[in-house]
């Protein structure tokens, strides 16, 4: 198998913890968009290296761009790129121009059979879907930050330049404020929604968190519709998925794109005042409570020690 | 103007269905227009209310089989985006035909619009609720050879041109590009309209038109992705915590966590 791994220098790493587990005897090589120091490279273990350094990642035009001008150079199976939107974007428009099949939020890959198998999460977190593709295609993969590296050695470093014009032109770029918020290492999160009736009543969720070491987290209202808090607390589908070892979810009625973001928690509390509140079927702990009644009261209990 | 719209009959993500061995029954689970389209189908409704557009065509392949009972399914759901205020809408489904890869779903979804007349602008959803791979837009930009702008929060259309502010990971940015272009919102761009009873009953006389592989000029429609699908299941202890007052709710709870090894009253 011939693997292409596609993104900037500080994609790559992940990349090739991604594909470690099907690398095997496959030829894996790299395509760096943008600048990219040798020692950097000696360090992922592919066997050959392009750089582009006119390309800019930012845009899904020079993405694409670096790719066709790779692949007019050599073929590979697969071509792979660490999840994000714009490369979601890049890796479909690809995938439409080889003729072939793509996989996107694959979150890992194992082989069986010889075959590389990826795996990825569908209908809103509740099933797992396996899939298999026919050469050439595309996969765009969830990665997380290390991984193993691979085991090549460095043959060949190869710059490319891009050409062509973008037919995105960008106007303006906000970059956005970031926060301390790690949610998802969080090892509590206490988690607010709907049942919250003021911005300022969202105070209580965050003495609650201090007092206990928690995150604070929140379901889309919070953040999308109400622009309580800003998106880093957002958990869900469209949000952040967490894994911490307690989920308290104060409020929430427990949407389906919200409980995707949830499901990997180890245990799960709702606190709810409707008992039909959705959230108690995926809880292991419920307690029907008005929040205004519980809240300032458990803060209480808490502080007492 | 014209504008066309890609509407996803998706599978209902709260009616999932698994076989005894945990095998999802992709069959038995009903669908529903996919959640993000709606917030498409409403942003052409608006441009065409602001004057700016004349013609909203909803355009759909169905995936998910193209058996009699589907295919009615589908139709019931395109009604819904028609009382919207849409226009037409174009169904593809022909039961020759299994579509393995959004490459295929995408291809025939190009060759619909290029047929169907002159489209500036295509809309679509980020996603889709149910395979969630945002790839079909991109993909139908890519094959119509036009520029693809996707996580719009807030478009404007301007003599020949689209301005799109839209959310990545890292930065907003807000971008042009020329028209004719294929756009993809997410669902922080409007709430979609629910339409009144009297839309609902108009509906039904505006068309529904279907088509099927012979209409489209596309040659091949091979097997290139296989996909076999379980359920999670999701194990949780669905305790209640009754208690006679708030604080014996608290102290049950408090010590529920603490034989889980969570003791909130030593952190």
């Amino acid at each position: 198998m011939r693997i292409l791994l596609v993104g900037r220098i500080t994609e790559l790493q992940g990349l090739a913890g991604f594909v470690y587990p099907i690398a095997g005897s496959s030829q894996v090589d790299a395509l760096i968009l943008g600048e990219a120091g040798e020692k950097e490279l000696q360090g992922l273990g592919v066997s050959r290296a392009y750089i582009a350094d006119n390309a800019d990642p930012g845009y899904s035009d020079d993405i694409v761009e670096a790719v066709r001008e790779i692949l007019g150079r050599n073929s590979y199976e697969y071509i792979i790129l660490a999840s994000s939107r714009i490369n979601k974007e890049a890796g479909s428009r690809i995938a439409q121009r080889i003729g072939g099949p793509a996989i996107t939020e694959a979150s890992s890959c194992y082989l069986e059979g010889g075959k590389p198998v990826f795996v990825r999460s569908i209908m809103a977190g509740k099933a797992i879907s396996r899939e298999t593709i026919t050469p050439p295609g595309v996969v765009v993969a969830l990665i997380g930050g290390g991984g193993k590296s691979l085991s090549s050695r460095l043959e060949a470093i190869e710059r490319i330049r891009i050409s062509g014009e973008r037919r995105i032109e960008v106007i303006e770029r906000k970059p956005k404020q970031r926060g301390s918020v790690r949610l998802e290492e969080a090892e509590i999160i206490v988690s607010v929604g709907r049942g919250f009736k003021s911005r300022e009543d969202l105070s209580m969720a965050f003495k609650l968190a201090e007092l206990i070491g928690a995150q604070v987290g929140c379901s889309r209202p919070i953040a999308a519709d109400l622009k309580w808090l800003p998106e880093e607390h957002w958990v869900g589908l469209s949000g952040k998925k967490v894994r911490p070892k307690l989920y308290m979810a104060i409020g929430i009625s427990g949407q389906p794109q919200h409980l995707a973001g949830i499901m990997d928690s180890k245990i799960i509390v709702a606190i709810n005042k409707d008992p039909n509140a959705p959230i108690f079927k995926y809880a292991d702990y419920g307690v029907v409570e008005d929040l205004y009644q519980l809240v300032p009261k458990l803060i209480e209990r808490l502080s007492r020690r | 103007m014209n504008i066309a719209v890609l509407v996803k009959v998706a599978l209902d993500t709260s009616y999932i269905r698994v076989d005894p061995s945990n095998r999802v029954l992709f069959d038995e689970i009903p669908m529903r227009i996919s959640d993000i389209d709606r917030n498409a189908v409403e942003e052409a409704l608006r441009i065409k209310q602001q004057g700016l557009a004349s013609r909203v065509s909803a355009f759909t392949v169905l995936t998910w089989g193209s058996n009699p009972k589907r295919v009615s399914e589908a139709q019931n759901l395109l009604r819904e985006v028609l009382a919207m205020g849409a226009d037409e809408a174009y169904l593809f489904s022909d039961p020759g035909v299994s579509i393995s890869s959004q490459l295929y779903t995408s291809r025939i979804l190009a060759s619909m619009i290029r047929r169907s007349g002159d489209y500036s602008l295509i809309l679509s959803g980020e996603a889709s609720i149910d395979g969630y791979s945002s790839q079909v837009p991109c993909r139908v930009a890519e094959e119509l050879g036009l520029p693809c702008v996707s996580y719009a929060r807030r478009i404007e259309l301007r003599e020949g041109f689209i301005v799109v502010e839209r959310d990545l990971e890292d930065y907003a940015e807000v971008v042009r590009t020329r028209l004719p272009a294929v756009v993809t919102v997410t669902r922080e761009i409007n709430v979609p309209r629910l339409p009144t009873l009297l839309q609902i009953r108009l509906a039904m006389k505006k068309p529904i038109n279907m088509v099927s592989l012979k209409d489209l000029g596309i040659q091949e429609i091979g097997r290139i992705h296989e996909r076999a699908a379980e359920g999670v299941k999701m194990q949780r202890k669905n305790i209640m915590i009754e208690g006679r007052s708030v604080e014996e709710k608290i102290e049950k709870l408090l010590e529920m966590l603490a034989r889980e090894g969570i003791d909130l009253t030593r952190r």
